[in-house]
């Protein structure tokens, strides 16, 4: 208690030092003007009483030492003095400060951005849920690697078999049109378990949620829960809103709660606006199966762990219900085993899409940041040789070795400090526009990132790391000044620095990696989006209408895409028109089915599979699919034909052993099927996917409600397109909208959003990494030549050209910078070719990335070493 | 040589709570005074080592101070014993009783009483 009251009084002594010495002045005055006085009395002379006074006090200086020690905190004075003094020291070199102060921003910067992404998804990954990175994932996992997600019986059968777990929770998402007929909005949800809400823990913002009861049975309760922002914006947060009917899927809904805010469903970062129970999927999805059949796995299912139990007995006891799966259901589960997994492992859809990107990227900006670190040591190194003497002063006038370390180092901290902070500005910044980040495509997708304590605490700490590596080696150096040396020392014997070679060998090492990994991966981005689909996406305009509202049968669905495509055909700017389920490259993927085929047997157990879309007649000619054997489906309005299919080249190869097809049987849910065509393959889900094997299904035999028109255009006129095909519709049934229209490249584009974030942090941030190598490297150079300018002044006198000057100088350094970069690039390479591209090698980037580092680290080499080859040497050797 | 002056220093703290304790409100050089003819020569340190322990004192708050005027009319800072002074004063006192006795006891065992 003493001790803390000390400690605090002498705190704000240390701040009010200048009233407290004139205090102990007037003390001392006063008793040895007493003591005078006494000694007077005494009988001595004025003068021997002063004398004899003042020698009794004893030493005055030392005394107030004594007590200033007494009164302040050395330590705490010593570090106002070191900041005070790092303050004028750092005002004094604005240039200098500037660029490190901004360089450290910059790394700090981006990586807390990016540290707040992955701090979302791991530990908040889903707002407004508590505790939420505590649930786990139970995903069933096929024998091929896969995770299909859980069907709804599974997901009934598991509840009961895994006491390990409490509340597992079940969900799947769903399209949703609502609204009246004619004005329908096209709004994503998600079908939920009964228990889905109390499990979350979650409490509604009005009204109440849905309760286990309602979806028990199937069909039972139309209900829906809003989300808080649907409902302030499509209802203006009326409170009247519990009770309302809306119209989903052309169903009437009771709306009987709102979500709390902030809340956005269970599969960040999309955004849902309606909860529906699961019990309700074939009411409003029609025809869908996802209640009763096994193989429809579109569920995903997440619980917590109940009090006192592990994750291991939950999977222990998954992997029992597992295989006790498939022995009872072989022709859905053979093969399926399960993995419980943390939220954040999510293995399928958008969290782990993100999730991988974010990690590379946070790895490779952290490098960046250390780069800087370098880059920053080594301008420090190079100033701190030229305060030498000032250092060697202070030491022969008695400073300690560690107040000269201390001195550095506050320096050093305080832009470091500052570097941290203009970072976490930057980073406020980027978190708030990935928040506003518009709702792309047919997805909307939100990120609720913010820079909370965890993310500030995590770039302070950045920035004290940083500190501490760049104080380092200028510390060390001043330190270990002898001051004798210091002093005596001139321009022409400053000792020649093998730290800041290293430290810039290590630098052009560190940026050749970052560089490397940010042009590979540059590289991926662009050849995926330059890589052939081996379809034709330009000039074609997609747009999609959904019919499933009007519970419509088969024929007048059929008859529906007949007509509209007869009508879009007669367009003048229409080539071809095609309608499909399914667009390739969507986000979500294209489904795959189960399927049977005349003349493969399956070896082991489980099922083939391949990717489905339903198409009509023409699809292959709007798309540039060639037809390699066999021809296109027949007419929409031809009722003689059998049940049709295409299949692709890689399915030949994969299910008949490049037999051939044609007229073989194949069956599936759908029904039997006659092969009547093979296409060639194409892309279907990701640029650069392995081949697959795809099942193209006639709208003749399978008509949908739902669909995607496909519309090829003469000359580049397919935006203009996009009215006239509205209009089209609106001809067929006026309240039938048209949604999600696009051109083709701009489906594409949406869909590589979530990797275009990281390419263009990567493009920025590439070139300023360059510069900051090239500034580092000047710094040096320069400075080492400022310290030998006699020397050359010497060289030249005696005959030595410029050129030959200029010349010296870059081989010298060039040596240490090419060992760094050397290194770098074996790094860099044996890590892509075992890790990345598995043994194929990028040759331009390979090749291309060293050239252009090297390249400018000569220049930055080469402008000092000019400049000094210019001096006089006359004027060289006057130098002092 | 640190630890020398420490003790000194303790028993500095230890006079100047004893001197005030007895004489109320004191300044600097009247408390220098007071030890100075109680100890007579024998303790010879410069009067100027006061201040510093003054000050410690006060930071530790067993002694307060204030300005007032001196017997020569002059502004002098007085200094005055807390309770929590007194108090300290007590347990030091206490303390510094219980080692002199050990130490007396010491000092008075010869070798012959010794089993």
């Amino acid at each position: 208690m003493k001790s803390v009251r000390r400690f605090f009084t002498r705190l704000v002594n240390s701040a009010m030092r200048r009233a407290q010495d004139e205090r102990l002045r007037e003390e001392v005055e006063q008793h040895i003007a007493l003591q005078t006085e006494e000694n007077l009395r005494a009988g001595l002379s004025p003068i021997e009483a002063r004398r004899q006074a003042m020698l009794k006090f004893g030493g005055v200086e030392a005394m107030k030492q004594d007590y200033r020690a007494e009164r302040g905190l050395l330590s705490i004075e010593h570090l106002l003095g070191d900041l005070r003094n790092a303050a004028r020291t750092i005002s004094r070199m604005p240039g200098l400060a500037a660029v490190v102060i901004l360089s450290l921003a910059i790394g700090i910067g981006v990586n807390t951005t990016i540290f707040s992404w992955i701090q979302l998804m791991m530990f908040e990954p889903m707002p407004a849920v508590g505790g939420a990175s505590k649930f786990l994932l139970i995903e069933p996992h096929s024998e091929t690697g896969g995770y299909p997600g859980a069907s709804w019986l599974e997901y009934r059968d598991l509840q009961a078999g895994l006491p390990a777990l409490r509340d597992i929770l079940a969900w799947e998402m769903a399209p949703f049109n609502v609204g009246e007929k004619g004005q329908t909005d096209r709004t994503f949800g998600q079908l939920v378990s009964g228990n889905y809400f109390s499990a979350l823990g979650l409490k509604p913002a009005i009204g109440r949620f849905i309760q286990p009861q309602e979806a028990e049975r199937p069909g039972t309760e139309p209900v829906v829960v809003i989300s808080y922002d649907y409902w302030q914006t499509r209802f203006a947060g009326a409170p009247g809103v519990v009770g309302q009917k809306m119209r989903v899927n052309d169903r009437e809904l009771t709306i009987i709660g709102v979500a709390p805010q902030h809340f956005q469903g269970t599969m960040v970062p999309l955004k849902f606006e309606l909860w529906v129970p699961a019990t309700m999927t074939p009411t409003l999805l029609a025809g869908a199966r996802d209640l009763e059949d096994r193989t429809a796995r579109s569920f995903s299912l997440i619980a917590m762990l109940r009090p006192g139990a592990t994750r291991e007995e939950a999977q222990a006891q998954l992997s029992t219900a597992m295989a006790r799966f498939a022995r009872d259901y072989p022709e859905a589960n053979a093969g399926v085993s399960g993995d419980v997994l943390s939220f954040w492992q999510s293995p399928r859809g958008p969290q782990r899409l993100l999730m991988s990107g974010l990690a590379i990227l946070q790895g490779v900006m952290l490098l960046l940041l250390l780069a800087v670190c370098g880059n920053t040591a080594n301008l420090m190194l190079a100033r701190g040789s030229t305060r030498q003497r000032e250092m060697a002063v202070r030491l022969a006038l008695g400073a300690g070795r560690w107040r000269i370390a201390s001195l550095v180092l506050s320096e050093n901290m305080l832009l470091a400090l500052l570097g941290a902070g203009l970072g976490i500005a930057f980073a406020v910044w980027g978190t708030t526009a990935l928040r506003l980040a518009p709702l792309i495509g047919a997805f909307p997708i939100q990120f609720q990132t913010g820079v909370d304590g965890f993310t500030l605490a995590f770039a302070m700490l950045l920035g004290v790391m940083c500190g501490l590596i760049f104080s380092a080696p200028p510390a060390v150096h001043l330190a270990g000044l002898d001051p004798q040396d210091g002093l005596r020392s001139s321009f022409n014997t400053a000792p020649r620095s093998r730290a800041r070679k290293v430290l810039m060998g290590a630098e052009v090492g560190l940026a050749m990696v970052v560089l490397i990994a940010a042009a590979l991966f540059l590289e991926s981005f662009r050849s995926a989006r330059q890589t052939d689909p081996r379809f034709r996406t330009e000039g074609v305009l997609l747009a999609a209408y959904d019919l499933s509202g009007r519970n419509p049968d088969d024929a007048s669905e059929r008859d529906f895409a007949a007509r509209l495509l007869e009508r879009l055909q007669a367009l003048p700017d229409v080539e071809g028109a095609a309608i499909a389920t399914n667009v390739p490259l969507d986000l979500h993927g294209i489904p795959a089915r189960t399927f049977t085929v005349e003349g493969h047997v399956r070896t082991e157990a489980g099922q083939d599979r391949a990717i489905t879309n339903t198409v009509t007649p023409g699809y292959f000619k709007v798309m540039a699919i060639p037809i390699l054997e066999g021809s296109d489906f027949a007419d929409l309005r031809d009722k003689a034909a059998p049940a049709q299919a295409v299949v692709n080249e890689e399915f030949v190869r994969r299910y008949l052993n490049g037999a051939n097809a044609i007229g073989r049987r194949l069956r599936t849910r759908g029904g039997d099927f006659a092969i009547i065509g093979v296409a060639s393959n194409s892309v279907y889900d990701a640029f650069g996917e392995p081949s697959q094997p795809a099942v193209y299904l006639s709208y003749r035999d399978l008509p949908s409600g739902q669909g995607e028109i496909h519309l090829r255009t003469r000359g580049g006129r397919e935006t203009a397109l996009a009215s006239e095909a509205r209009g089209v519709l609106r001809d067929l049934d006026p309240m039938l909208p048209l949604y999600d229209v696009r051109t083709f490249s701009q489906h594409i584009e949406r869909n590589l959003y979530l990797r275009r974030i990281p390419a263009r942090m990567f493009v920025v941030l590439g070139p300023l990494l360059l510069g900051l190598a090239a500034v580092g490297i000047y710094a040096v150079v320069s400075y080492a030549v400022s310290r030998r300018t006699r020397e050359i002044g010497v060289r030249l006198t005696f005959g030595a050209t410029s050129g030959r000057v200029v010349q010296q100088i870059i081989r010298e350094n060039l040596g240490a910078i090419t060992w760094g970069a050397a290194i770098g690039w074996l790094l860099a390479f044996v890590v892509s070719v075992h890790a990345i591209t598995k043994g194929a090698v990028n040759l331009p980037v390979f090749v291309g990335v060293p050239a252009i580092l090297l390249g400018v680290a000569t220049l930055a080499c080469w402008i000092p070493a000019w400049r000094a080859s210019r001096i006089d040497p006359m004027d060289a050797l006057r130098h002092e | 040589m640190k630890q020398k002056a420490d003790v000194l220093q303790g028993t500095l703290a230890l006079m100047v709570l004893k001197t005030l304790d007895v004489l109320g409100s004191l300044h600097g050089y009247g408390i220098a005074r007071r030890i100075e003819q109680i100890s007579g020569d024998l303790l010879a340190v410069n009067q100027g080592t006061l201040y510093p322990v003054l000050l410690k004192l006060e930071q530790e708050g067993a002694i307060e101070s204030e300005w007032g005027a001196s017997e020569n009319n002059r502004r002098a800072r007085f200094y005055r014993l807390t309770r929590e002074g007194r108090k300290q004063l007590q347990v030091e006192t206490q303390g510094w009783e219980q080692t002199s006795a050990i130490i007396g006891r010491f000092f008075d065992v010869k070798a012959e009483d010794l089993p």
